[in-house]
């Protein structure tokens, strides 16, 4: 009997009712699952049972005290930071020639541009072994047949691996924000533009651009967060030696089983790239305020 | 030499001609009306102008030079658009100021001019918010201001004041035709409004499906109108189906018409119209169907057994009532000299 109102609420209800279910479900299965993960760098835990009567945050400010764990982040950070500028240079032109495009030729470059999420990330940085490793790889082979290099490049095993690798495999979600707002965007502001005497490129950098401003950075944010977080790519691309502070997580929770180093970690990784997701976030909107009084 | 000439312009989009073989031309320094009903290609014409639609054929010529192919922002041509086409991203005085600031004017007089372009709109209260937070008439008068401030020799004004209330509206037309009177510039002008057509231009273009149908001073168009259509579209008019014998109108021989017997059509304002008693005698018979005091005159709809009824508008006097409805009335025109007589009668609209 008691839960006909609540239904009710639910399905007819105003503010924040209709999203009860949603919260509900991300609570269960994503607050709750994470809260309990993360609390476990914060407790004793001895042959996988946790040991009663152990709260402290010594394990916390050990982490934080440790000089190998900032240098990590700066990894990770640049890393991230990098290849999502990378991103962003490389998915405005596609977004762009997207918008222009018409009938089958922008269903064609929505092809391109999703196909690859059908394959996971593992696959592809395989491929990116083939194609950048050693002598043999793709690369190294088609520059010294040409002559344009004696010797192998370097690039497997380096940042430039690690980078080229992320920027590809995140490059979707970079150009689907992209590509909706450009899409649909009012050209009759360009029209506007050209009319008041400025070029084309000048009307690119000073309306197309601007406009799309709330896009790059969503796009960015999300970037930001899958490449700062990723550990596949710099494990695969990197090398056995390089690392990151997510391939850490991964390594001190699979690997070494050190649950308590691990849940640490993974605090500091979630916590530093929420930060850095809300500056991202807030740095755009500041740029975008024209775009807050439209609500 | 005419300042703007479109001549012969035409234009496809797919199967449907918007633009028909169109031709106009603007003296240096005066208002040309764009006058016609919706989607018969006024903007289209004003955009072929300005550059961003490209004709099928024809040329544009602007100042005795050919610019059918030049890109519109080599144009110099001042457009205001229908949607009025702010920039959302840039607040009021940024988007004046955006001709100039691509055109690097220096600092200090980029901001002299666009306060004196704000002050002419007046909305210098407002140069610092974004247009999302204005309402429909102030962007418009936002993007009269960004078109004004360069002071363009040719301007196009697409229905530029429809977004306004009547005394609003009053005050921009009087300013406008300062500021064009002013600076000389020639502009092309479309409304909907024939009162604005008649308060602001020098002549009036009547289109019509993609072609002018007659070009005119404002009232020469109004009295004098070459066709029913144009007679229907500025101000009010009947067009009735007559009878010419010898040189006369049948049912009011006072009106003369210098053509060949036979069937033809009569032009005549409802204010020329005037209701006498019933009885014999020449004009048209009916009975009062209608009658609607409008303050200073009174409307009558009187049936006279044709498709349309009569309308005629007659002086008020105060204390007076209006002809019953039902009674019996004899019509005539008061001058019959204003009457146009046609051939062609409003079917082929
Ligand atoms: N880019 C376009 N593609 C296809 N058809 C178009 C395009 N632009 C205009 N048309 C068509 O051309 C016709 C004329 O349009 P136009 O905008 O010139 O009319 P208008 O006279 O300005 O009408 P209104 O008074 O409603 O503004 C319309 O039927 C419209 O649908
Ligand atoms: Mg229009």
């Amino acid at each position: 009997m008691s839960s006909a109102p609540l239904l009710r609420r639910i399905l007819h209800g105003r503010g924040i009712w209709p999203a009860v279910p949603a919260l509900a479900y991300l609570f269960v299965f994503l607050a709750l699952p994470m809260l309990t993960l993360l609390a476990f760098g914060f407790v004793t835990i001895d042959r996988g049972r946790i040991v009663a009567d152990t709260w402290t945050l010594g394990y916390l400010e050990a982490a934080l005290a440790d000089d190998l764990v900032w240098r990590l982040m700066w990894r990770s950070f640049w890393v991230a930071a990098v290849s999502s500028v990378l991103t962003l240079l490389l998915a405005y032109p596609v977004a762009y020639l997207f918008a222009e495009a018409k009938g089958i030729w922008r269903t064609l470059i929505l092809v391109a541009v999703v196909s690859p999420l059908l394959t996971s990330a593992l696959v592809r940085a395989y491929a990116w072994i083939v194609i950048l490793g050693g002598r043999r790889g793709l690369v190294n082979q088609t520059l010294l047949s040409l002559g344009l290099i004696e010797q192998p490049l370097r690039i497997l095993n380096t940042d430039w691996a690690v980078l080229i690798g992320m920027t590809q495999i995140h490059l979707p979600f970079m150009i689907l924000p992209l590509l909706a707002v450009l899409a649909e965007r009012d050209r009759r502001l360009e029209e506007a533009s050209l009319n008041l005497g400025a070029s084309q490129t000048g009307t690119f950098f000073r309306v197309v651009v601007p406009m799309s401003v709330p896009a790059i950075f969503a796009g960015l944010a999300l970037v930001f967060a899958v490449s700062y977080t990723n550990f596949i790519v710099p494990q695969l691309l990197g090398g056995g030696s390089y690392s990151t502070l997510a391939v850490q997580v991964y390594e001190q929770t699979i690997v070494v089983l050190d649950w308590t180093r691990g849940a640490v970690l993974a605090t500091i990784l979630l916590s530093t790239c929420f930060a850095f997701v809300l500056a991202i976030v807030a740095f755009g909107n500041r740029l975008a305020r024209w775009n807050e009084s439209a609500a | 030499m005419s300042h703007i000439a479109l001549q012969d312009i035409a234009k496809s989009f797919g199967p449907v001609r918007v633009l028909d073989g169109c031709s106009v031309a603007v003296d240096k320094g005066t208002v040309m009306t764009l006058l016609g009903p919706s989607g018969c290609g006024k903007t289209t014409l004003l955009r072929t102008l300005a550059g961003f639609v490209e004709p099928d054929s024809g040329r544009v010529v602007v100042g005795g030079r050919d610019i059918t192919d030049l890109p519109p922002n080599r144009r110099q041509v001042g457009y205001v658009f229908q949607s009025y086409a702010l920039f959302p991203h840039l607040d009021v005085a940024a988007n004046v100021a955006y001709g100039l600031r691509v055109r690097r004017v220096s600092q200090a007089e980029t901001q002299a001019r666009v306060r004196k372009a704000l002050d002419l709109v007046s909305l210098s209260a407002y140069a610092d918010r974004y247009p999302a937070r204005l309402s429909g008439g102030q962007q418009q008068r936002v993007a009269i201001a960004r078109a004004l401030v360069l002071e363009p020799e040719v301007l196009l004004l697409d229905e530029p004041f429809n977004a306004l209330d009547a005394k609003l509206r009053l005050s921009m037309q009087i300013e406008l035709r300062k500021l064009i009177e002013r600076v000389g510039i020639t502009s092309i002008f479309v409304t909907h409004d024939q009162q604005e057509a008649m308060t602001l231009s020098d002549r009036v273009a009547v289109m019509r499906a993609g072609r002018i149908e007659q070009v005119g001073a404002p009232i020469d168009i109004y009295d004098r109108p070459r066709t029913a259509y144009v007679a229907a579209f500025i101000g009010r008019a009947n067009v009735l189906p007559v009878d010419i014998r010898g040189g006369r109108v049948a049912p009011d021989p006072a009106i003369a018409a210098a053509r060949a017997d036979g069937a033809a059509w009569l032009v005549v304002r409802p204010e020329n119209l005037a209701i006498e008693n019933a009885g014999e005698g020449p004009g048209w018979h009916g009975t009062v169907a209608f009658a609607t005091p409008q303050g200073a005159t009174i409307e009558y709809e009187i049936a006279v057994g044709m498709a349309e009824p009569l309308r005629v508008v007659a002086l008020r006097k105060v204390g007076e009532p209006p002809a019953a409805v039902g009674s019996p009335v004899r019509v005539r025109a008061v001058d019959p000299a204003a009457c146009v007589v046609l051939g062609e009668g409003p079917d082929s609209v």
